[in-house]
Formats: structure tokens, sequence, C-alpha cells
């Protein structure tokens, strides 16, 4: 476990070092979800006061935090999945990796390593993503709901961290990560409920959901948004998550390569 | 002596590509034991099999009477490795990355044998510098001393002078005869023939096959002295053993005709008797 807080460490070294990504990695969330505000204020203008002599019209209800909270979480989870993949491939490309393990690390205490540098950022990056949305879109959740949705957000990107590091494990270099994004990310918008309520969709295509840990989070999300909820409503899409964690950080270190 | 490195009849494929093929080798304690040969000729491989990051496809190689494969872990403690590449953080500065690939073997005081190694290595000055800034021979020394942060009895050094300009070459071959003086063996890979020289042995390795190993006085001894003189206007050209003595009968003829106005004596070097030999294979 010291060697995984060694590398843990110099990750975070790593990335301070490295203040454009840093900066990336911090700042593209909150841009993105600013022009996600941008593009509500067009589809769900504020009601018009009613004038005298005229009958109002019923406006649609439009609830932006429905749409808002898990396109925020999916914004944080590809993120995390991508920047993490592609840096540990860059571990490889450049021979870091290969001498880590010569010098004497294991293969566990690199991914290890990497998860703990990792949380750092999850954390600032969930922080980040729930101030921006609340005060954007001005939800009034109560403080409980903010620091569960705060919980949901960095767990998922620690999830997006493993998924990250075994993805980069069948990577030889850079551009091997990208076939992923397609066949792991993007799916995540369609069948997980960042669009549409995935039980509204075919048999088969809310079957694949489940398969993505995206819609855990955003079943969490969902259920945060109802006026009463319980932690049994809650705790059980929580263990699915952490679950996940911990079957790709087992799926990574089994694939991750320390003899060619 | 003992011999740090031992290995028999090792093979390594990769899918029907033979990239060793029946490699036999032995390398003195405490020696330089040079590795030569041109690029893919197979350097890489066998280092990175001598190491323990490489599975064989058959043979034997004890690497301080070790089996690299099967005792890694007690071999880590032992053995030092820099690859072709810088392989370096470049975010972080020298002594960071010095002191992350230290902390991989526990070193007791590594604070300390930090500062030493950036003292061998002429690395002070710039300790606190992001590696990234670096020249490319400034990165290959902050490898070599990450490679030499734990003191080992036996190290693997991959091209280490490649692209490296001929001040800081020369600086390293210092340091690598300093190691070698301090009963460290030393395993070099280049495809430098001048470095060549600076070996107590040699082996030439071409596609896969050792075709020679010895000495680099034994092997300049297999060349030829070419001898070209002028006589009457023309020239011509006499071909002599490299031994002084069939050098001297020849001078002694060509001496005593008359006519002759110009001798020139034309050595084989090194890099053209490994040349021969890699093209009569």
């Amino acid at each position: 476990m010291r060697h995984a807080f060694i590398i843990g460490a110099r990750v975070i070294a790593q990335l301070k070092g490295d203040k454009r990504f840093l900066a990336l990695s911090l700042i593209a969330p909150l841009i993105i979800i600013y022009l996600l505000k941008l593009l509500f204020d067009v589809i769900a203008p504020a009601p018009v006061t009613p004038v005298s002599g005229f009958m109002p019209i019923p406006l649609p209800t439009f609830s932006a935090s429905k749409f808002i909270l898990p396109a925020s979480a999916f914004i944080v989870h590809f993120l995390s999945f991508v920047l993490c993949a592609i840096l540990l491939v860059q571990e490889r490309t450049r021979g870091t990796l290969d001498r880590m393990l010569i010098s004497g690390f294991r293969k566990i205490s690199v991914i290890s390593g990497y998860t703990i540098g990792y949380f750092g950022l999850a954390t600032l990056q969930a922080l980040l993503v729930i101030t921006e949305a609340n005060y954007l879109f001005d939800f009034n959740f109560p403080f409980k709901t903010i620091f569960i949705l705060f919980l949901v957000i960095w767990l998922l990107a620690v999830v997006s961290v493993m998924l990250g590091i075994f993805v980069s494990t069948f990577a030889r270099h850079e551009g091997h990560v990208f076939p992923f994004i397609p066949l792991i990310i993007l799916p995540s918008v369609f069948l997980t409920g960042v669009i549409v309520d995935p039980e509204k969709l075919p048999a088969l295509a809310n079957l694949l959901g489940y398969l993505f840990p995206l819609r855990y989070a955003n079943n969490i999300i969902v259920t945060l948004q109802q006026n009463t909820y319980g932690f049994s409503d809650l705790w059980p899409d929580f263990l699915i998550l952490l679950g996940y964690a911990g079957a790709l950080l087992l799926l990574a270190s089994r694939t991750m390569k320390e003899k060619e | 002596m003992k011999n740090s490195v031992e290995i028999n009849s090792l093979n390594k494929s990769y899918g029907k590509f033979s990239v060793l093929k029946n490699v036999n080798l032995n390398v003195r304690e405490g020696s330089i034991f040079g590795l030569i040969g041109p690029n893919g000729a197979g350097k890489t491989t066998l280092i990175k099999a001598m190491v323990g990051a490489l599975k064989i496809n058959s043979g034997e190689i004890s690497v301080l009477g070790k089996n690299p494969l099967k005792n890694s872990w007690e071999l880590r403690r032992q053995v030092g490795y820099m690859p072709q590449t810088p392989s370096l953080y470049g975010d972080l500065s020298a002594r960071q990355n010095i002191s992350f690939f230290g902390k991989a073997q526990n070193i007791p005081g590594l604070e300390k044998e930090v500062e030493k190694i950036l003292e061998f290595t002429e690395l002070t000055d710039r300790a606190n510098d992001p590696v990234r800034n670096f020249s490319g021979g400034m990165q290959k020394r902050v490898s070599l001393a990450c490679a030499l942060i734990h003191s080992p009895k036996i190290i693997f050094l991959d091209e280490p002078t490649a692209a490296v300009d001929p001040h800081l070459k020369k600086r390293s071959w210092e340091l690598f005869k300093k190691l070698s003086g301090q009963g460290i063996t030393i395993f070099v890979s280049t495809h430098l023939m001048d470095e060549a020289l600076l070996c107590d042995t040699i082996s030439i390795l071409r596609a896969g096959e050792v075709l020679a190993i010895d000495t680099p006085q034994n092997f300049l001894a297999r060349g030829n002295s070419k001898i070209k003189y002028e006589k009457e206007g023309n020239i011509f050209e006499l071909v002599s053993g490299s031994d002084p003595a069939s050098l001297a009968i020849q001078l002694k003829k060509l001496g005593l005709e008359a006519g002759i106005t110009k001798i020139e004596i034309i050595q084989d070097n090194i890099e053209s008797i490994v040349l021969q030999m890699t093209d009569k294979k």
C-alpha cells in the first residue's frame, strides 16, 4: 500500500506541474455547464406575465434539473475517463510504466496509485460542477441533497478513472483510446437517462443501459430530485457503483501486463 | 572470476518472427560488456529479457545467479536498468524523478543517496529544474541516475549515448568506467562502433544471432592492413595481416623498390571489421 501512496503522490505532483492539463480538466466541465445554461434558457424561457384581458396560456412544465444534473454527471464521467486513460497510455508510450515495474513497483500499486492521485481531481471536479449547476440553475436543494449529489458525482468520477485505467491496458498509444469513446461513453448518453428515461426505451436498450455505471449514478440523481427519499432508496445504486469500481480495479490488474 | 550474466540457448520470437536465435553469452563480474549491433538486431529485446521484462520462448538466463523471470522481485534490488528512451516524468524535476524511482526500492536514507547520485552524475546544479527543459543528453544522465539510485550490482544500459553530443558521450563513458572501477558490472548496448573499443568484451549481434564475442583488441587483430603505394605515377594496393610482423615484411619489400614515391598504410578499424563480419553472414 505504501507504493500506491508513493505513486499517488507522484501523480498529484505531476498534475500540479501540468497547469494546462489541470486547468482544462477543471474548467472544461464548467464551460460546458454554462453552455447548457444558455441552451436551456432558450428551450425553457422564464414564464411570461399574462397581459390583462387575455387568458394566460399554460406553458408545458420543464425541469432543468432533470436534464442538467445527469448531463453534469456525464461530463465528469467522460472527462475523467478520457484524461486518465490517455495519461496512463502516455506512461506506456514514454516507457515510464515499464520502468516503474522494473524498478520494483507492482502493477496493483500502479493502478491503486493512479486512483489515489485522481481522487483529489475527482473531488475538485465534483465540487465545482455541483456548485456551478446549483448557482446557475438555482435548484434550491437542501444541503443533504447537495452533499449526496456531490458524493454520487465523485464516486462516478472514481469509477470513470478505474474505467480509464482498464481501457488503457488495451491501448498501445493514445489513439487507441478514442475507439473506446463511441463504444463505452456515447451509449451512456442515450441509454442511461441523460436524455430520456431509460424505462421508456425498448426492452433491449433498457437492458443494455444497465451495463453502464452512469445508469446507477442517474438513478440516484433522479431519486434525489423527488420531494422525499430515504437512505434505502439510494444505497442499492451506491453499492453497485462501488462494485463497479472494485470490479474494474480487479479487471485492470488482470489485464495490465508486467512482462511482454 | 564469477559471471554476472550467463545466457544459454536463448530464443525469443513474436509469432513467426524470430527476434533472438540461440543466444549464448557470459558477462564477467565487474566488466564492461558491449552488445554491438545495428538497429533491429535484437539488442533491446535481449536486455529486456535480462531485466525480467520479457518472457522468453526457450533457453536459460541467469543474472547474478538468479532467473530474472522467477526471481524478478529479488533481482530488482540488485539490477539497474536504463531504457533506450529517457523514460522520465517531464513535469517533475531531476531530483523528484530520481527520488520517485528510489522509493520503489525502500532505500534507507534516500534523500542523502539522491544528493550523492546527483553529484556523481553532475546534475546538482539543475536538480530542481523540470526534466522537460533538459537536453536529450541531460535527460539520459537523469535516466542513468534513476538506474543507479539503489546501488545495483549490475546495470543494463540500452543505447545510453545515442543522440548525445560528443562531449557528453565522453563524460558518460568516464562515468561508466568509474562504475566499473567500483566493481559494478556494466552491460551496454550500442550501434556506435567507436564505443566498442571502450568495453572490456564485445559481442556482435545481428538479426538476433550472436556472431562473435571477444575483446576489442582481438577483434582489431582480425582485420587487415592495406598498403597503398605510388610507383611511377600509378597507384597499387597490397593487403597484409594486421600483425606488425607481416606488415614489416611487406614494407621492407616495397622500401627497397626503386621508383616508389609514396606509401600509405590503411588499417581496418573496428567498424569495418564488424561490417565485414555482419555482411559475410
